[in-house]
């Protein structure tokens, strides 16, 4: 489903080595991408261990071959409620900032090559207070919103500066 | 790497280790001890570096520890009584060697300290000091004047060593140099000895030299060294690393058997070195013209294949005062190198004496044994033992996965696996708890670098200190040893600065001019707790809060606890010194150090006492491997609580519960108020908690808290994982685990859970913000 629009797009100027290659996965209706070298691997959801007083997004921490990572529920994140997990339900690994994390998705879709200068930068929306969105891309009739993982992870973790100052 | 460059690695590694013994030693004296093996220590330990130092080249390192070695030598041969040495400028040279040998391991320029040199050219030359017995025999005079002293000790040192030696002038490619010996110091007090010296093969590939092995000896004493280049093989078939000279060194000496062994002691093996002692009388003067005379028949006597005529002339000078043998005295000069023909009746009288011989030997085997008991340590790559360490993490998952799996199985499989089962667990357990035991180390290795570094501040900052070091031999993993050197450097550099007042300021307070900063670690509750305390002014609490709520972290409105204005010395960006100095106060310091205390498992805190001083404690796990823990239950969640925080457990029921304010329960145990907190309620657990089990858990500072729980569903050891490595701090836990089944629990850590509590009460609304 890449082809048509990228080569519709860019069949001029852009060089091959100037494209990102994607992954895309859903969120309800939504999709969302990350760089594919981002991610280490897709796995099935399993059980996580909540965290006290973590941020909601949170879902908790899971072994990972002897690793402890966290989860984080992206539909939380986006503002759409929790995930009632079931087996079906996927754990999206990747590495971020030297850390290991999980990101639950509902489905993993494909893995597309969107030339660079297809990525749109995303609109300045105010409901977007925390630039999880880092760019847009168009797929098809999909709008494919590529995250900042850092962003969506930041609010996982414990103490970082925006916490402390929202507590005090 | 190569070979060379891992030798010096290990030296380097040795030097460290070596660095502290000496400081150490040191120490002890310059706190009035006279144990004469403080001396021997400090003087083995210098000199043991100055011996690598030399194989490796590190020339101004040589130069200044050989300086510093004579000095030490003073002291331990009793010319410079040890309650009169100058152990402050000992302890700055100390420094100083430490300095240089970072400076040789980082291939940077070393600073020259002539100043310190000086000054230890001039101990042992005080008035009133015995003056060096004999005169070193015939050593070139170093040139002076532009040379720095150090360069000249050891200009002299080589000079030495080849003029006795031999070595540069005439080392043939076969048999005998023939340099002609010293004249034997036959006036000397003491008695004659032969040193037979035949190390092994791989002396160079131990990183030591011929040269290494005569400086232990002292440069007055050895009247000859002669070497025997016989069993060098053809030049085109030689391995350049391996050493085939052998010697033999004369000496006249006051020193013992033993004593001569010890010297020995770095450089070569029992085996490697004979002593034979010639003559216990005293010394007969009327007869040292006799000997040159003597020589050459002499040499050839006993030891045909193996002795020189450098030697020989010091061995005849020894049959001389055997006594009166015409056929030596009477022997034409002979060449040399010419070991011809043995008369008989000289061979009779060398071999005549054989009760010295057999005297010498005695201590030699003692000598042997002692060294036998020394050498039962290896030096493993800290590498081999981490990756044993993982294996033996995974094995106990394992394990508690299998024990798992049994318990499903039908009855009759069970019991045949049951004993197995435990006879695994044991072993696993027994397996960890050596691995472990190989890891531990005492926390003085951290500890001893901390005297040089209040030393070197007392100086730069004019204040008078005290250290008091206790518990330095606490043991705690390597790993978290390794951790403490920056958190405690930091803690006694703020102790330092902004906790002791200088002299002028403590009499006007009413305290001694001399502050006093004590370290202390010790093991409380299943972890290691280190403390600094300082008889200083404390915290400054006005200052300090004024200064975080201009840097709005604290609410221009917010009302503090003392104890809580006191832990924003952790928060970033504060320091209340009034002057940023060099030493600390630009406010990075206590915040960096919370947390790479806390990404370790740890925690910091202080108490002050205004105007009495402060006290940081420092608590870390003493492992950051395998813990053993009781697996407990509280609604849904599992949890692993430590053991070693465990005091006893009872039944919810029948305890006596009293409520008081705000929910706050407490119970009474062994006749003590103890608090009382729900786990579920604390931790947020899942499920509808509802509990019926107290844990009486013991917190660091040795009060006792009572837990509620629904269950204790078992005790395990678990492996400790990093919560800190993929996430971030977690309240209440220090780290997690992963139990049989394959999911993750939390790791308890009461201290951590009780700050949860205190911050819940005061703001039950909010997210607490500097719970440590």
């Amino acid at each position: 489903m890449t082809l048509q629009l990228g080569e519709k797009h860019f069949s001029s100027a852009q060089p091959e080595s100037a494209a990102r290659r994607i992954v895309t996965f859903k969120v309800g209706d939504r999709t969302f991408g990350i760089d594919v070298g981002m991610v280490r691997e897709i796995k099935g959801w399993q059980a996580t261990t909540p965290l006290p007083h973590a941020a909601p997004h949170v879902r908790g921490v899971l072994n990972l071959r002897g690793v402890i990572l966290a989860v984080y529920d992206l539909r939380t994140s986006i503002g759409m409620g929790t995930t009632d997990a079931t087996a079906t339900h996927v754990i999206v690994v990747v590495d971020i900032e030297d850390k290991v994390a999980g990101l639950l998705v509902d489905s993993v879709s494909d893995i597309v090559d969107v030339p660079v200068s297809a990525v749109r930068p995303a609109p300045d929306l105010e409901r977007d207070e925390h630039g999880l969105i880092e760019g847009l891309v168009l797929l098809d009739t999909d709008i494919v919103a590529l995250l900042d993982l850092a962003a969506v992870i930041r609010d996982g973790g414990v103490e970082g500066p925006a916490r402390v100052a929202r507590a005090g | 790497m190569d070979p060379l460059a891992e030798l010096k690695q290990t030296f380097f590694q040795e030097c460290e280790e070596l660095l502290g013994a000496l400081e150490q030693r040191l120490q002890a004296l310059d706190e009035g001890s006279t144990d004469p093996e403080d001396v021997n220590g400090a003087f083995r330990a210098i000199h043991s570096i100055k011996g690598g130092a030399g194989a490796f080249g590190c020339t101004e390192l040589v130069a200044f520890a050989h300086v510093f070695e004579a000095s030490l030598d003073h002291l331990r041969s009793g010319r410079v009584a040890i309650g009169e040495a100058p152990f402050a400028l000992f302890l700055r040279c100390s420094d100083a060697v430490s300095d240089l040998v970072s400076a040789a391991r980082n291939d940077e320029p070393a600073r020259p300290r002539p100043d310190l040199l000086e000054a230890l050219e001039q101990v042992g030359k005080a008035p009133g000091a015995v003056a060096p017995i004999a005169p070193a025999p015939a050593v070139p005079a170093a040139p002076a004047g532009d040379v720095p002293p150090g360069i000249a000790a050891l200009g002299n040192l080589l000079a030495m060593v080849e003029a006795k030696t031999g070595f540069a002038a005439s080392a043939a490619d076969s048999g005998w140099d023939d340099e002609p010996a010293a004249q034997p110091a036959s006036t000397k007090p003491g008695r004659d000895i032969i040193l037979r010296i035949s190390p092994e093969n791989d002396l160079f590939r131990r990183v030591i030299e011929p040269r290494v092995v005569f400086a232990s000896l002292p440069a007055d004493d050895i009247v000859s060294i002669a070497c025997d280049l016989s069993h060098v093989p053809p030049l085109e078939t030689i391995d350049v690393s391996d050493c085939w000279m052998r010697f033999v060194v004369t000496m006249r000496t006051e020193l013992t058997i033993e004593e001569i062994y010890s010297r020995f002691d770095f450089t070569l093996a029992t085996e490697e070195f004979e002593i034979e002692v010639r003559d216990d009388a005293p010394a007969n003067d009327d007869l040292p013209a006799a000997a040159p005379a003597a020589a050459p028949i002499a040499a050839s006597a006993t030891q045909a294949s193996e002795v020189s005529g450098s030697v020989a002339a010091d061995l005849s000078a020894i049959l001389a005062k055997l006594g009166p043998a015409p056929e030596a005295a009477s022997a034409p000069v002979a060449p040399p190198a010419a070991p011809v023909a043995v008369p008989a009746p000289v061979a009779a009288i060398v071999e005549a004496p054989p009760v010295p011989k057999a005297a010498a030997r005695a201590p030699a085997n003692d000598a042997a044994a002692a060294r036998q008991r020394q050498a039962v340590s290896v030096r493993v790559d800290l590498d081999r033992i981490d990756k044993l360490m993982n294996l033996v993490g995974e094995i106990v998952i394992t394990q508690s996965m299998l024990v798992e799996c049994v318990r499903s199985l039908p009855y009759d499989v069970y019991a045949k696996t049951a004993e197995g089962i435990l006879t695994l667990s044991r072993q696993t357990r027994e397996l960890q708890d050596h691995v472990m035991a190989v890891r531990a180390q005492p926390v003085k290795a951290v500890f001893q670098r901390m005297p040089r570094l209040v030393r070197e501040l007392a100086q730069t900052l004019g204040k008078e200190v005290r250290l008091v070091l206790e518990g330095e031999n606490t043991e705690v993993d390597k790993t978290i040893i390794e951790e403490l050197a920056d958190p405690l450097t930091h803690m006694i550099r703020n102790s330092m600065d902004h906790g002791l007042e200088t002299p002028e300021d403590r009499i006007a307070a009413g305290k001694g001019p001399e502050g006093t900063i004590k370290l202390v670690a010790e093991h409380r509750a299943g972890r290691i707790v280190i403390s600094v305390t300082d008889d200083g002014r404390g915290i400054g609490r006005d200052k300090l809060l004024a200064k975080a709520r201009s840097r709005g972290i604290v609410g221009a409105d917010e009302k503090l606890a003392p104890e809580e204005i006191d832990q924003l010395i952790f928060a970033a960006g504060l320091s209340t010194a009034d002057v940023v100095s060099d030493v600390s106060g630009r406010g990075v310091g206590m915040d960096v150090v919370r947390r790479n205390v806390e990404s370790l498992g740890g925690r910091i805190s202080v108490d002050s006492e205004p105007g009495r001083g402060c006290k940081f404690t420092l608590a870390l796990p003493l492992t950051l491997a395998v813990l053993e823990g009781m697996v407990i239950r509280c609604g849904s969640d599992r949890y692993v609580i430590p053991i070693a925080s465990v005091i006893e457990t009872q039944h919810l029921a029948s305890t006596p519960i009293e409520h008081l304010t705000f929910g706050q329960e407490v119970l009474r145990w062994r006749g003590e108020i103890t608090p009382l907190h729900r786990l579920g309620a604390l931790m947020g657990s899942s499920g509808s908690p509802n509990e019926n089990i107290i844990i009486i858990a013991e917190t660091e500072r040795g009060d006792n808290v009572g837990i509620a729980v629904d269950e204790i569903v078992g005790q395990q050891q678990v492996v400790v994982k990093s919560l800190e490595g993929n996430y971030g701090t977690v309240h209440g836990a220090s780290a997690a685990t992963i139990l049989g089944d394959g999911l993750v629990a939390l790791i308890l850590d009461v201290d951590s859970m009780l700050r949860l509590a205190a911050s819940h009460e005061r703001h039950p609304a909010t997210e607490l913000k500097l719970a440590g």
